[in-house]
Protein backbone atom coordinates (compact mmCIF):
# COMPACT_ATOMS: atom_id res chain seq x y z
CA UNK A 1 0.00 0.00 0.00
CA UNK A 2 1.16 3.16 -0.65
CA UNK A 3 1.66 6.23 1.80
CA UNK A 4 -1.64 7.78 3.34
CA UNK A 5 -1.13 11.85 3.85
CA UNK A 6 -4.23 12.73 5.77
CA UNK A 7 -4.76 16.78 6.33
CA UNK A 8 -6.31 17.91 9.22
CA UNK A 9 -6.80 21.32 10.63
CA UNK A 10 -5.35 21.68 13.93
CA UNK A 11 -7.42 21.05 17.30
CA UNK A 12 -7.22 18.79 19.92
CA UNK A 13 -4.80 16.10 20.64
CA UNK A 14 -8.12 13.66 21.36
CA UNK A 15 -9.63 14.93 17.88
CA UNK A 16 -6.38 13.54 16.08
CA UNK A 17 -6.28 10.42 17.63
CA UNK A 18 -9.87 9.42 16.63
CA UNK A 19 -9.15 10.98 13.24
CA UNK A 20 -6.14 8.24 12.79
CA UNK A 21 -8.28 5.79 13.93
CA UNK A 22 -10.89 6.34 11.70
CA UNK A 23 -8.74 6.56 8.74
CA UNK A 24 -6.73 3.06 9.89
CA UNK A 25 -10.39 1.49 9.68
CA UNK A 26 -11.02 2.65 6.45
CA UNK A 27 -7.94 1.45 4.92
CA UNK A 28 -8.37 -1.94 6.10
CA UNK A 29 -9.06 -4.18 3.08
CA UNK A 30 -12.32 -5.79 2.79
CA UNK A 31 -13.55 -9.52 3.94
CA UNK A 32 -13.63 -11.19 1.00
CA UNK A 33 -15.58 -14.71 0.88
CA UNK A 34 -13.96 -17.69 -0.48
CA UNK A 35 -16.59 -18.80 -3.74
CA UNK A 36 -17.23 -22.64 -2.44
CA UNK A 37 -15.30 -25.21 -4.93
CA UNK A 38 -17.53 -26.03 -7.67
CA UNK A 39 -18.70 -29.53 -8.20
CA UNK A 40 -21.47 -31.41 -9.74
CA UNK A 41 -23.58 -33.51 -7.43
CA UNK A 42 -23.56 -36.58 -9.80
CA UNK A 43 -19.75 -36.65 -11.01
CA UNK A 44 -20.28 -40.41 -12.03
CA UNK A 45 -22.05 -41.64 -14.23
CA UNK A 46 -23.48 -45.00 -13.66
CA UNK A 47 -25.20 -45.82 -15.85
CA UNK A 48 -25.45 -44.52 -19.71
CA UNK A 49 -27.78 -42.10 -20.31
CA UNK A 50 -30.93 -42.45 -22.67
CA UNK A 51 -32.06 -40.31 -25.60
CA UNK A 52 -34.88 -39.79 -28.20
CA UNK A 53 -34.04 -42.07 -31.09
CA UNK A 54 -35.36 -39.36 -33.17
CA UNK A 55 -32.93 -36.74 -34.36
CA UNK A 56 -34.44 -33.18 -33.88
CA UNK A 57 -35.78 -31.45 -36.87
CA UNK A 58 -32.72 -29.98 -39.41
CA UNK A 59 -33.95 -26.17 -40.28
CA UNK A 60 -31.64 -24.19 -42.63
CA UNK A 61 -32.25 -21.05 -43.28
CA UNK A 62 -34.53 -19.96 -46.26
CA UNK A 63 -36.48 -23.53 -46.62
CA UNK A 64 -36.56 -23.34 -42.57
CA UNK A 65 -38.27 -20.12 -42.65
CA UNK A 66 -40.43 -19.94 -45.91
CA UNK A 67 -41.53 -23.13 -43.99
CA UNK A 68 -42.12 -20.97 -40.30
CA UNK A 69 -43.77 -18.03 -42.43
CA UNK A 70 -46.40 -21.02 -43.57
CA UNK A 71 -46.93 -22.05 -40.55
CA UNK A 72 -47.16 -18.20 -39.51
CA UNK A 73 -49.69 -16.73 -41.70
CA UNK A 74 -52.23 -19.77 -41.57
CA UNK A 75 -52.26 -22.21 -38.44
CA UNK A 76 -54.93 -24.18 -40.63
CA UNK A 77 -51.48 -25.24 -42.78
CA UNK A 78 -52.57 -27.99 -45.39
CA UNK A 79 -51.00 -28.41 -48.32
CA UNK A 80 -47.45 -29.41 -47.04
CA UNK A 81 -47.74 -32.82 -45.55
CA UNK A 82 -45.95 -32.27 -41.91
CA UNK A 83 -42.48 -34.24 -42.14
CA UNK A 84 -43.37 -34.21 -38.04
CA UNK A 85 -41.98 -37.30 -36.67
CA UNK A 86 -40.16 -38.37 -39.46
CA UNK A 87 -36.11 -38.28 -39.55
CA UNK A 88 -35.38 -34.70 -41.15
CA UNK A 89 -33.76 -35.52 -44.63
CA UNK A 90 -29.98 -35.19 -45.01
CA UNK A 91 -30.79 -32.43 -47.53
CA UNK A 92 -34.13 -30.88 -47.17
CA UNK A 93 -35.12 -29.90 -50.77
CA UNK A 94 -36.24 -25.86 -50.98
CA UNK A 95 -39.74 -25.96 -51.32
CA UNK A 96 -41.00 -25.84 -54.83
CA UNK A 97 -43.72 -23.04 -55.08
CA UNK A 98 -45.09 -22.52 -51.94
CA UNK A 99 -48.79 -22.27 -51.88
CA UNK A 100 -50.43 -22.50 -48.64
CA UNK A 101 -54.69 -23.67 -48.43
CA UNK A 102 -56.38 -22.13 -45.41
CA UNK A 103 -59.88 -23.72 -44.64
CA UNK A 104 -62.44 -21.98 -42.51
CA UNK A 105 -62.35 -22.20 -38.99
CA UNK A 106 -64.36 -24.34 -36.75
CA UNK A 107 -65.42 -21.37 -34.77
CA UNK A 108 -66.36 -19.09 -37.76
CA UNK A 109 -68.90 -21.97 -39.18
CA UNK A 110 -72.47 -21.46 -38.32
CA UNK A 111 -73.64 -24.10 -35.44
CA UNK A 112 -75.55 -26.18 -37.47
CA UNK A 113 -72.59 -27.22 -39.30
CA UNK A 114 -70.11 -28.08 -36.38
CA UNK A 115 -72.69 -29.74 -33.86
CA UNK A 116 -74.03 -32.44 -36.79
CA UNK A 117 -76.75 -33.06 -38.84
CA UNK A 118 -80.30 -32.56 -36.99
CA UNK A 119 -80.37 -35.76 -36.86
CA UNK A 120 -77.62 -36.45 -34.65
CA UNK A 121 -75.24 -37.71 -36.88
CA UNK A 122 -71.92 -35.94 -37.16
CA UNK A 123 -71.18 -33.99 -39.80
CA UNK A 124 -68.13 -35.33 -41.67
CA UNK A 125 -64.81 -33.82 -41.83
CA UNK A 126 -65.25 -32.70 -45.93
CA UNK A 127 -68.44 -30.94 -44.27
CA UNK A 128 -66.78 -29.09 -41.84
CA UNK A 129 -64.53 -27.38 -44.73
CA UNK A 130 -66.97 -24.82 -46.35
CA UNK A 131 -64.50 -22.23 -47.77
CA UNK A 132 -60.62 -22.57 -48.37
CA UNK A 133 -58.76 -19.97 -50.18
CA UNK A 134 -55.27 -20.57 -52.26
CA UNK A 135 -52.49 -18.17 -52.45
CA UNK A 136 -49.36 -18.40 -53.46
CA UNK A 137 -46.10 -17.34 -51.22
CA UNK A 138 -43.67 -16.02 -53.96
CA UNK A 139 -45.43 -13.54 -56.43
CA UNK A 140 -47.73 -16.41 -57.82
CA UNK A 141 -47.64 -18.36 -61.15
CA UNK A 142 -46.92 -18.39 -64.56
CA UNK A 143 -49.85 -16.35 -65.47
CA UNK A 144 -51.28 -17.89 -68.90
CA UNK A 145 -51.89 -14.92 -71.68
CA UNK A 146 -55.88 -14.33 -71.79
CA UNK A 147 -57.71 -15.29 -75.16
CA UNK A 148 -58.87 -13.20 -78.11
CA UNK A 149 -62.57 -13.82 -76.86
CA UNK A 150 -62.19 -13.11 -73.01
CA UNK A 151 -60.36 -10.11 -73.91
CA UNK A 152 -63.07 -8.75 -75.49
CA UNK A 153 -65.37 -9.56 -72.68
CA UNK A 154 -63.15 -7.29 -70.50
CA UNK A 155 -63.33 -4.90 -72.75
CA UNK A 156 -66.44 -5.11 -72.92
CA UNK A 157 -67.58 -4.70 -69.46
CA UNK A 158 -64.76 -2.77 -68.40
CA UNK A 159 -63.14 -5.16 -65.67
CA UNK A 160 -60.60 -4.77 -64.00
CA UNK A 161 -57.71 -7.04 -64.63
CA UNK A 162 -57.58 -8.07 -60.63
CA UNK A 163 -61.65 -7.56 -60.12
CA UNK A 164 -62.84 -10.16 -58.57
CA UNK A 165 -64.66 -12.89 -60.90
CA UNK A 166 -66.91 -16.12 -59.24
CA UNK A 167 -66.80 -19.23 -61.34
CA UNK A 168 -70.04 -21.17 -60.01
CA UNK A 169 -69.70 -25.00 -60.83
CA UNK A 170 -73.93 -26.45 -60.38
CA UNK A 171 -75.12 -29.55 -60.14
CA UNK A 172 -75.17 -30.12 -63.31
CA UNK A 173 -71.54 -29.95 -63.83
CA UNK A 174 -70.80 -32.74 -61.95
CA UNK A 175 -71.41 -35.29 -64.35
CA UNK A 176 -70.60 -39.05 -63.84
CA UNK A 177 -73.20 -39.78 -61.27
CA UNK A 178 -71.33 -37.23 -58.89
CA UNK A 179 -72.95 -35.10 -56.52
CA UNK A 180 -71.16 -31.41 -55.25
CA UNK A 181 -70.24 -32.98 -52.42
CA UNK A 182 -67.86 -35.52 -54.38
CA UNK A 183 -66.78 -32.29 -56.66
CA UNK A 184 -66.57 -30.14 -53.83
CA UNK A 185 -63.77 -33.12 -52.34
CA UNK A 186 -62.25 -33.40 -55.21
CA UNK A 187 -61.49 -29.91 -55.31
CA UNK A 188 -60.43 -29.74 -51.58
CA UNK A 189 -58.12 -32.81 -52.51
CA UNK A 190 -56.89 -31.42 -55.81
CA UNK A 191 -55.64 -28.50 -54.46
CA UNK A 192 -53.77 -30.03 -51.89
CA UNK A 193 -51.95 -32.86 -53.78
CA UNK A 194 -51.70 -31.58 -57.25
CA UNK A 195 -49.27 -28.96 -58.77
CA UNK A 196 -49.78 -25.18 -57.56
CA UNK A 197 -52.95 -24.25 -57.97
CA UNK A 198 -54.09 -20.55 -59.85
CA UNK A 199 -54.37 -18.51 -56.47
CA UNK A 200 -58.37 -18.53 -55.49
CA UNK A 201 -60.66 -18.70 -53.08
CA UNK A 202 -63.52 -21.10 -52.52
CA UNK A 203 -66.79 -22.07 -50.73
CA UNK A 204 -69.89 -24.36 -50.78
CA UNK A 205 -72.91 -23.34 -51.35
CA UNK A 206 -74.91 -26.59 -49.57
CA UNK A 207 -78.44 -24.81 -49.70
CA UNK A 208 -78.09 -23.74 -53.72
CA UNK A 209 -75.80 -27.15 -54.26
CA UNK A 210 -73.11 -25.19 -55.65
CA UNK A 211 -69.71 -24.19 -55.31
CA UNK A 212 -68.56 -20.56 -55.79
CA UNK A 213 -64.21 -20.32 -56.73
CA UNK A 214 -62.90 -16.72 -56.41
CA UNK A 215 -60.09 -15.60 -58.12
CA UNK A 216 -59.06 -12.19 -59.86
CA UNK A 217 -60.45 -11.15 -63.93
CA UNK A 218 -56.67 -11.53 -65.28
CA UNK A 219 -56.70 -15.23 -64.04
CA UNK A 220 -60.23 -16.28 -64.73
CA UNK A 221 -59.89 -18.05 -67.71
CA UNK A 222 -56.55 -19.91 -65.74
CA UNK A 223 -58.90 -20.99 -63.18
CA UNK A 224 -61.77 -22.22 -65.48
CA UNK A 225 -59.31 -24.41 -67.49
CA UNK A 226 -58.39 -25.75 -64.61
CA UNK A 227 -61.53 -26.20 -62.81
CA UNK A 228 -62.91 -28.26 -65.98
CA UNK A 229 -59.66 -30.36 -66.37
CA UNK A 230 -59.11 -31.12 -62.63
CA UNK A 231 -62.57 -32.05 -61.87
CA UNK A 232 -63.53 -33.37 -64.74
CA UNK A 233 -67.04 -31.39 -65.17
CA UNK A 234 -69.45 -31.80 -68.01
CA UNK A 235 -71.63 -28.43 -69.55
CA UNK A 236 -70.49 -25.22 -69.21
CA UNK A 237 -69.27 -23.55 -66.31
CA UNK A 238 -70.41 -19.54 -65.63
CA UNK A 239 -68.30 -16.48 -64.56
CA UNK A 240 -70.34 -13.71 -63.11
CA UNK A 241 -69.15 -10.56 -61.68
CA UNK A 242 -70.78 -9.08 -59.21
CA UNK A 243 -73.18 -6.17 -60.73
CA UNK A 244 -72.83 -7.07 -64.19
CA UNK A 245 -74.15 -10.97 -64.01
CA UNK A 246 -72.80 -14.01 -66.06
CA UNK A 247 -70.44 -12.84 -68.14
CA UNK A 248 -68.36 -15.25 -69.80
CA UNK A 249 -68.92 -19.72 -69.99
CA UNK A 250 -66.65 -21.88 -70.65
CA UNK B 1 -43.27 -25.88 8.97
CA UNK B 2 -45.23 -29.16 7.90
CA UNK B 3 -43.03 -31.88 6.94
CA UNK B 4 -44.75 -33.73 3.96
CA UNK B 5 -43.63 -36.92 2.35
CA UNK B 6 -43.16 -36.92 -1.44
CA UNK B 7 -46.62 -39.02 -2.07
CA UNK B 8 -48.69 -35.77 -0.24
CA UNK B 9 -50.51 -33.72 -2.51
CA UNK B 10 -48.85 -35.59 -5.43
CA UNK B 11 -45.87 -33.03 -4.56
CA UNK B 12 -43.33 -35.19 -7.44
CA UNK B 13 -45.85 -34.14 -10.16
CA UNK B 14 -45.88 -30.64 -9.41
CA UNK B 15 -42.62 -30.60 -9.19
CA UNK B 16 -42.56 -32.36 -12.54
CA UNK B 17 -44.79 -29.92 -14.16
CA UNK B 18 -42.89 -27.22 -12.96
CA UNK B 19 -39.50 -28.02 -13.96
CA UNK B 20 -40.67 -29.31 -17.64
CA UNK B 21 -42.10 -25.86 -17.82
CA UNK B 22 -38.32 -24.48 -16.97
CA UNK B 23 -36.42 -27.05 -19.11
CA UNK B 24 -38.93 -25.92 -22.28
CA UNK B 25 -37.97 -22.00 -21.74
CA UNK B 26 -34.37 -23.22 -21.10
CA UNK B 27 -33.69 -25.46 -24.12
CA UNK B 28 -35.50 -23.15 -26.66
CA UNK B 29 -32.94 -20.53 -25.02
CA UNK B 30 -30.05 -22.33 -25.23
CA UNK B 31 -30.70 -23.71 -28.92
CA UNK B 32 -30.99 -19.49 -29.51
CA UNK B 33 -28.18 -18.55 -27.70
CA UNK B 34 -25.86 -20.71 -28.80
CA UNK B 35 -26.83 -20.56 -32.80
CA UNK B 36 -28.05 -24.24 -33.20
CA UNK B 37 -30.92 -22.80 -35.02
CA UNK B 38 -31.45 -19.69 -37.50
CA UNK B 39 -31.93 -16.73 -35.03
CA UNK B 40 -35.52 -16.30 -37.65
CA UNK B 41 -37.25 -18.63 -36.19
CA UNK B 42 -37.04 -17.01 -32.72
CA UNK B 43 -39.64 -14.37 -31.12
CA UNK B 44 -39.08 -12.97 -28.30
CA UNK B 45 -41.42 -13.71 -25.35
CA UNK B 46 -41.81 -13.15 -21.76
CA UNK B 47 -41.14 -15.44 -18.60
CA UNK B 48 -40.50 -15.61 -15.29
CA UNK B 49 -40.94 -11.58 -15.96
CA UNK B 50 -37.47 -11.61 -17.98
CA UNK B 51 -37.44 -11.85 -21.91
CA UNK B 52 -36.87 -15.30 -23.25
CA UNK B 53 -36.29 -16.72 -27.09
CA UNK B 54 -39.04 -19.22 -27.90
CA UNK B 55 -38.91 -20.82 -31.22
CA UNK B 56 -42.06 -20.51 -33.16
CA UNK B 57 -41.02 -23.95 -35.52
CA UNK B 58 -43.97 -25.87 -35.09
CA UNK B 59 -42.01 -29.19 -35.89
CA UNK B 60 -38.46 -27.72 -33.25
CA UNK B 61 -41.09 -27.15 -30.84
CA UNK B 62 -42.82 -30.57 -31.41
CA UNK B 63 -39.92 -32.21 -30.54
CA UNK B 64 -39.27 -30.29 -27.67
CA UNK B 65 -42.16 -30.80 -25.89
CA UNK B 66 -42.24 -34.27 -26.96
CA UNK B 67 -39.38 -35.14 -25.56
CA UNK B 68 -40.10 -33.31 -22.21
CA UNK B 69 -43.10 -35.04 -21.70
CA UNK B 70 -41.28 -38.38 -21.87
CA UNK B 71 -38.50 -37.17 -19.19
CA UNK B 72 -41.48 -35.81 -17.13
CA UNK B 73 -42.85 -39.27 -15.24
CA UNK B 74 -38.63 -39.54 -14.54
CA UNK B 75 -38.88 -36.42 -13.09
CA UNK B 76 -41.89 -36.76 -11.11
CA UNK B 77 -41.00 -40.13 -9.68
CA UNK B 78 -37.48 -38.74 -8.80
CA UNK B 79 -35.81 -40.86 -11.15
CA UNK B 80 -33.92 -38.56 -13.46
CA UNK B 81 -30.61 -37.05 -11.84
CA UNK B 82 -29.00 -35.28 -14.68
CA UNK B 83 -30.93 -34.01 -18.10
CA UNK B 84 -28.50 -32.83 -20.14
CA UNK B 85 -28.76 -30.53 -23.05
CA UNK B 86 -25.74 -31.63 -25.62
CA UNK B 87 -24.68 -29.27 -28.72
CA UNK B 88 -23.40 -31.14 -31.49
CA UNK B 89 -20.47 -31.26 -33.91
CA UNK B 90 -21.66 -32.34 -37.59
CA UNK B 91 -20.24 -35.51 -36.87
CA UNK B 92 -22.13 -36.11 -33.97
CA UNK B 93 -19.60 -35.65 -31.46
CA UNK B 94 -20.39 -33.50 -28.21
CA UNK B 95 -18.81 -29.87 -27.90
CA UNK B 96 -21.02 -28.39 -25.36
CA UNK B 97 -22.90 -30.08 -22.60
CA UNK B 98 -25.82 -28.11 -20.58
CA UNK B 99 -26.03 -30.13 -17.17
CA UNK B 100 -29.15 -29.68 -15.37
CA UNK B 101 -28.90 -31.56 -12.38
CA UNK B 102 -31.53 -31.92 -10.46
CA UNK B 103 -32.14 -33.22 -6.34
CA UNK B 104 -35.65 -33.41 -4.84
CA UNK B 105 -35.61 -34.32 -1.37
CA UNK B 106 -37.42 -37.41 0.07
CA UNK B 107 -39.05 -35.43 2.59
CA UNK B 108 -40.41 -31.45 1.61
CA UNK B 109 -40.54 -29.23 3.92
CA UNK B 110 -43.21 -26.52 3.46
CA UNK B 111 -42.62 -23.10 4.52
CA UNK B 112 -43.02 -19.53 3.08
CA UNK B 113 -39.98 -20.09 0.72
CA UNK B 114 -41.63 -22.80 -0.90
CA UNK B 115 -44.40 -20.09 -2.90
CA UNK B 116 -44.08 -20.77 -5.90
CA UNK B 117 -43.31 -17.58 -6.90
CA UNK B 118 -40.01 -17.64 -4.86
CA UNK B 119 -39.35 -21.19 -7.00
CA UNK B 120 -39.77 -18.71 -10.16
CA UNK B 121 -37.07 -16.71 -8.99
CA UNK B 122 -34.64 -18.63 -8.55
CA UNK B 123 -35.63 -20.15 -12.11
CA UNK B 124 -35.41 -16.49 -13.28
CA UNK B 125 -31.54 -16.87 -12.50
CA UNK B 126 -31.07 -19.75 -14.31
CA UNK B 127 -32.61 -18.07 -17.43
CA UNK B 128 -30.69 -15.03 -17.24
CA UNK B 129 -27.70 -17.17 -16.87
CA UNK B 130 -28.37 -18.65 -19.89
CA UNK B 131 -28.80 -15.50 -21.78
CA UNK B 132 -25.61 -14.05 -21.06
CA UNK B 133 -23.25 -17.51 -21.15
CA UNK B 134 -22.27 -16.67 -24.93
CA UNK B 135 -20.04 -14.29 -22.99
CA UNK B 136 -18.16 -17.02 -21.72
CA UNK B 137 -18.06 -19.90 -24.26
CA UNK B 138 -16.17 -20.21 -27.82
CA UNK B 139 -18.18 -19.97 -30.47
CA UNK B 140 -19.56 -23.45 -31.94
CA UNK B 141 -18.68 -25.03 -35.18
CA UNK B 142 -21.28 -24.40 -38.30
CA UNK B 143 -23.39 -27.16 -38.35
CA UNK B 144 -24.51 -28.49 -35.00
CA UNK B 145 -27.03 -30.03 -33.80
CA UNK B 146 -28.53 -30.80 -30.61
CA UNK B 147 -30.14 -33.95 -28.38
CA UNK B 148 -31.48 -34.05 -24.87
CA UNK B 149 -29.68 -36.64 -22.59
CA UNK B 150 -31.28 -38.28 -19.32
CA UNK B 151 -29.31 -39.58 -16.37
CA UNK B 152 -30.97 -41.68 -14.56
CA UNK B 153 -30.49 -43.21 -10.71
CA UNK B 154 -31.40 -46.74 -12.13
CA UNK B 155 -30.22 -48.77 -14.85
CA UNK B 156 -31.51 -47.42 -18.22
CA UNK B 157 -33.48 -50.36 -18.99
CA UNK B 158 -35.48 -50.30 -15.62
CA UNK B 159 -36.30 -46.63 -17.07
CA UNK B 160 -37.62 -47.44 -20.92
CA UNK B 161 -40.73 -48.03 -19.51
CA UNK B 162 -41.47 -45.01 -18.15
CA UNK B 163 -40.08 -42.60 -20.30
CA UNK B 164 -41.70 -44.20 -23.42
CA UNK B 165 -45.54 -42.44 -23.20
CA UNK B 166 -45.62 -41.18 -26.58
CA UNK B 167 -45.87 -44.64 -29.17
CA UNK B 168 -43.70 -42.68 -31.98
CA UNK B 169 -41.16 -41.15 -29.98
CA UNK B 170 -38.75 -44.27 -29.02
CA UNK B 171 -35.91 -43.37 -26.45
CA UNK B 172 -32.60 -45.78 -26.69
CA UNK B 173 -29.32 -46.07 -24.82
CA UNK B 174 -27.26 -43.34 -25.79
CA UNK B 175 -23.45 -44.08 -27.56
CA UNK B 176 -20.28 -43.49 -25.95
CA UNK B 177 -19.61 -41.26 -28.77
CA UNK B 178 -22.33 -38.91 -27.57
CA UNK B 179 -21.67 -39.18 -24.14
CA UNK B 180 -17.66 -39.03 -24.20
CA UNK B 181 -16.29 -35.25 -24.50
CA UNK B 182 -12.51 -34.71 -24.75
CA UNK B 183 -10.67 -32.75 -22.18
CA UNK B 184 -14.24 -30.24 -21.15
CA UNK B 185 -14.12 -26.82 -19.57
CA UNK B 186 -16.38 -27.02 -16.51
CA UNK B 187 -18.20 -23.80 -16.31
CA UNK B 188 -20.81 -23.23 -13.39
CA UNK B 189 -23.30 -20.99 -14.13
CA UNK B 190 -25.90 -21.56 -11.39
CA UNK B 191 -27.31 -23.47 -8.19
CA UNK B 192 -30.77 -23.11 -6.46
CA UNK B 193 -31.59 -24.44 -3.62
CA UNK B 194 -35.44 -24.30 -3.03
CA UNK B 195 -37.67 -26.49 -0.03
CA UNK B 196 -39.14 -28.74 -2.96
CA UNK B 197 -36.17 -28.99 -5.61
CA UNK B 198 -32.52 -28.05 -5.68
CA UNK B 199 -30.90 -27.50 -8.92
CA UNK B 200 -27.62 -27.24 -10.63
CA UNK B 201 -26.41 -25.86 -14.08
CA UNK B 202 -22.98 -25.81 -15.34
CA UNK B 203 -21.71 -26.29 -19.02
CA UNK B 204 -18.98 -28.98 -20.16
CA UNK B 205 -17.61 -27.04 -22.96
CA UNK B 206 -14.79 -29.19 -25.45
CA UNK B 207 -11.76 -27.53 -25.15
CA UNK B 208 -11.07 -27.59 -29.42
CA UNK B 209 -13.87 -27.04 -30.68
CA UNK B 210 -12.71 -27.35 -34.40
Amino acid sequence: MEDVILHYQPGSAAGLSCLLERTERLLESFPCRTPPVFKPWFSVDRHPPIRPARPPPVITGPAGLNQLREAEVHSRLVVSESRHRQPPPENPPEPEEAACVSETPKHLLPETEVTGHKDGSSVTDSLLKRSWSVFTQRGGLQRESMSGRFRHVVSAHRLHLHQRAKWVIGQHNCGGGRDIEQVWCSLSRGVRSSGPPPPCNANIRRERLEIWVFCDVVLSEQVGRYLKAALRLSGGIDLSVHGRGSVFSM
Amino acid sequence: MTTLTRQDLNFGQVVADILCEFLEVAIHLILYVREVYPSGIFQKRKKYNVPVQMSCHPELNQYIQDTLHCVKPLIEKNDAEKVAVVIMDKEHHPVERFVFEISQPPLLSISADTLLSHVEQLLRAFILKISVCDAILNNNPPGCSFTVLVHTRDAATRNMEKVQVIKDFPWIVADEQEVHMQEPRLIPLKTMTSDIVKMQLYVEERAQKT
